[in-house]
């Protein structure tokens, strides 16, 4: 259903796997010694049958632990990595032939990674972006303009990227990354290490430019703000599978049989009145916040307003990296 | 290729505003950039006690290792170091994904590093040609001319070598090693430890097919006078056939190694 509002399908990976063949031994010098004349490998499987399809203008959550599998994935969509089996298609072409005409149309954005000259000032470094994209002078001046205006680049054009702080550099790298209007944009963490005003600013921005260009986006972040505030969809890997694809609410509704409800009171109420109403998450003075069964919210919402002096209500759903959590403690 | 032109004056300018970026570090690689001169100063001392060797006269080494010093700097050996070190930390993945080949992001990075040298190397070379006794190079106008396509001949060889063995980074942890190796054992047969001319004859034999000759002694004994046409005509074929063998076995171990490759760190 949420695939029906938008275009064609840009993304698409049929039995996606990536194995790596390691080395691995154990501390310590006998270990060491023993590795150096007779070696062991181990198959890591970090990516293993994965398929999904994604389509244009869509921005989608790409969600997991630690060593999930998201960065490979997100490699083989890049054409960073050669799959070891199955097939990856990215707006018609074969990632790993790394052809320059879908080079041109991708960006992948590494929160943890500097893709600028580090010690050029940034101006400098868009310049030599628009001389390795080709871009014509005036497409070049107008995404600039734009992104310097959207990203509040004006005080930081001329300063070396290497003296700028992570917040300023990222939003520098958004810059260099987005300079060519790709059709396609991967970020890997883009948030990693900002602060809160900075997280906040990268999210507007990026849902902004998604809104005005129609970009496909796949996004993988720890904070799950950088999730919710982004994406609609969600992908969930771990250990290499899939476990869950669709939309975030099913996700929430699916693995959160709870909603709370978060009562304030204009007087205090004994503590067994909340018997049969929910389980009592916590009370707060006069805010007491009950799980209560996912079906029964609305008519359990209704009884403390009819029985209770209420003052106010709130329904939400239980935070989603809860929600996460629990899917990958079941999975 | 087509593609790719014209985004070099852009790449090779960066290049150059990067090497210029830090003052100290210019200077102490310029001085680095006059090595040869102490290969000089040893030859000069060994002739002036026990005499030059036949054909060879106290001003011809002082010519040669002048010389020598500008192709010391037109060399393309520094891109070993920088594949290799983005192969170990990931930051290939970085070129990989731009529309430009590495080759080619590496390539001008080298020439914008390069320019810097030259800038300064160049004219010091010319007037010291011009007012150091005993420098003595023919201003024949073919011969200049010869010698200007020997010298991108060399730096391009030089390059195309150094980028095929950085791409034994694809398999192998030690491509560093194994190019100081390589070098140090090319560097008998280019025409760095002594003139080719004074070595054994299964070592100058050797040196005349193999692709080191090209990157040091060829230029310079072009630009000293010391080769005939035939020998001039011979040094240009071995030269363009390394090229050419180069470019093919650059292509073969890019398409297999570049599979190989693991985007490590992030």
């Amino acid at each position: 259903m949420l695939r029906a509002r938008y275009g064609r399908t840009v993304i698409e990976a049929r039995e996606l796997a990536k194995h790596y063949r390691v080395h691995r031994r154990q501390p310590g010098l006998r270990a060491a010694l023993r590795s150096f004349v007779r070696r062991e490998h181990v198959t890591v499987r970090a990516v293993d049958r994965v398929s999904f399809t994604i389509a244009e203008g869509e921005v989608v959550g790409f969600l997991g632990p630690n060593g999930a599998g998201k960065t490979t994935t997100l490699k083989c969509l890049t054409g960073l990595l050669h799959p070891t089996t199955g097939a990856v298609r990215v707006l018609g072409h074969t990632p790993h032939r790394r052809e320059p005409e879908f080079l041109r149309r991708i960006s992948l954005v590494m929160g943890q990674r500097n893709s600028l000259f580090w010690d050029l000032p940034a101006a400098d470094a868009f310049e030599v972006n628009r001389a390795i994209y080709g871009i014509a002078p005036g497409p070049y001046r107008s995404a600039l303009e734009e992104l310097v205006d959207l990203l509040d680049l004006e005080p930081l054009l001329h300063k070396q990227v290497r003296v700028l702080s992570l917040g300023e550099r990222m939003r520098c790298e958004l810059a260099g990354a987005l300079l060519h209007r790709p059709d396609v944009l991967f970020l890997d963490e883009p948030t990693l290490g900002l602060d809160v005003n900075g997280q906040a600013a990268v999210r507007t921005f990026l849902r902004d430019y998604n809104t005005r260009h129609g970009a496909t986006v796949l996004l993988t972040s720890h904070y799950m703000g950088d999730v919710t505030a982004l994406a609609r969809r969600v992908l969930v890997i771990d250990h290499g599978t899939l476990r869950f694809d669709g939309d975030l609410a099913a996700l929430v509704e699916a693995h959160s049989p709870h909603r709370l409800v978060r009562v304030t009171l204009r007087e205090t109420v004994p503590a067994e009145t909340w018997a049969g109403l929910g389980e009592v998450s916590s009370i707060d003075g006069a805010v007491v916040t009950l799980a209560v069964p996912r079906a029964e919210t609305a008519a359990i919402a209704a009884r403390l307003l009819t029985t209770l002096p209420v003052e106010d209500v709130a329904i939400e759903d239980p935070p989603v990296e809860e929600i996460i959590r629990n899917v990958f403690a079941h999975a | 290729m087509r593609d790719v032109l014209p985004a070099y004056p852009s790449l090779v300018r960066s290049a150059t505003l990067v090497a210029a970026t830090y003052r100290g570090r210019v200077v102490l690689s310029l001085l680095t950039a006059f090595f040869p001169l102490l290969t000089m100063a040893v030859w000069l001392t060994v002739v002036a006690e026990g005499g030059p060797p036949d054909g060879w006269t106290t001003d011809d080494f002082l010519s040669y290792y002048a010389a020598a010093t500008l192709l010391w700097n037109l060399t393309g050996d520094r891109v070993v170091w920088q594949w290799d070190a983005d192969m170990r930390s990931g930051d290939l993945s970085v070129r990989l994904l731009r529309p430009v080949h590495p080759f080619h992001q590496y390539a001008t990075s080298d020439l914008g590093q390069r320019l810097v040298f030259l800038v300064v190397l160049v004219p010091a070379l010319v007037l010291a040609a011009w007012l150091v006794p005993g420098l003595n190079y023919p201003a024949d106008p073919l011969r200049l001319a010869a010698v200007a396509a020997a010298l991108v001949l060399a730096y391009a060889v030089s390059l195309l070598m150094a980028s095929t063995f950085a791409l034994i980074g694809f398999w192998s942890t030690q491509t560093t090693n194994g190019w100081l190796l390589w070098w140090g054992l090319g560097s008998f047969a280019s025409g760095w430890v002594a003139p080719l001319a004074l070595m054994p004859d299964w070592l100058r034999t050797a040196g005349l097919v193999l692709p080191f000759r090209t990157t040091m002694g060829f230029p310079v004994e072009l630009l000293m006078g010391r080769l005939d046409a035939h020998q001039t005509a011979y040094g240009f074929a071995v030269g363009l056939g390394w090229l050419a063998a180069f470019a093919l076995l650059y292509r073969v171990a890019w398409r297999f190694g570049v599979r190989r490759y693991q985007a490590v760190a992030g």
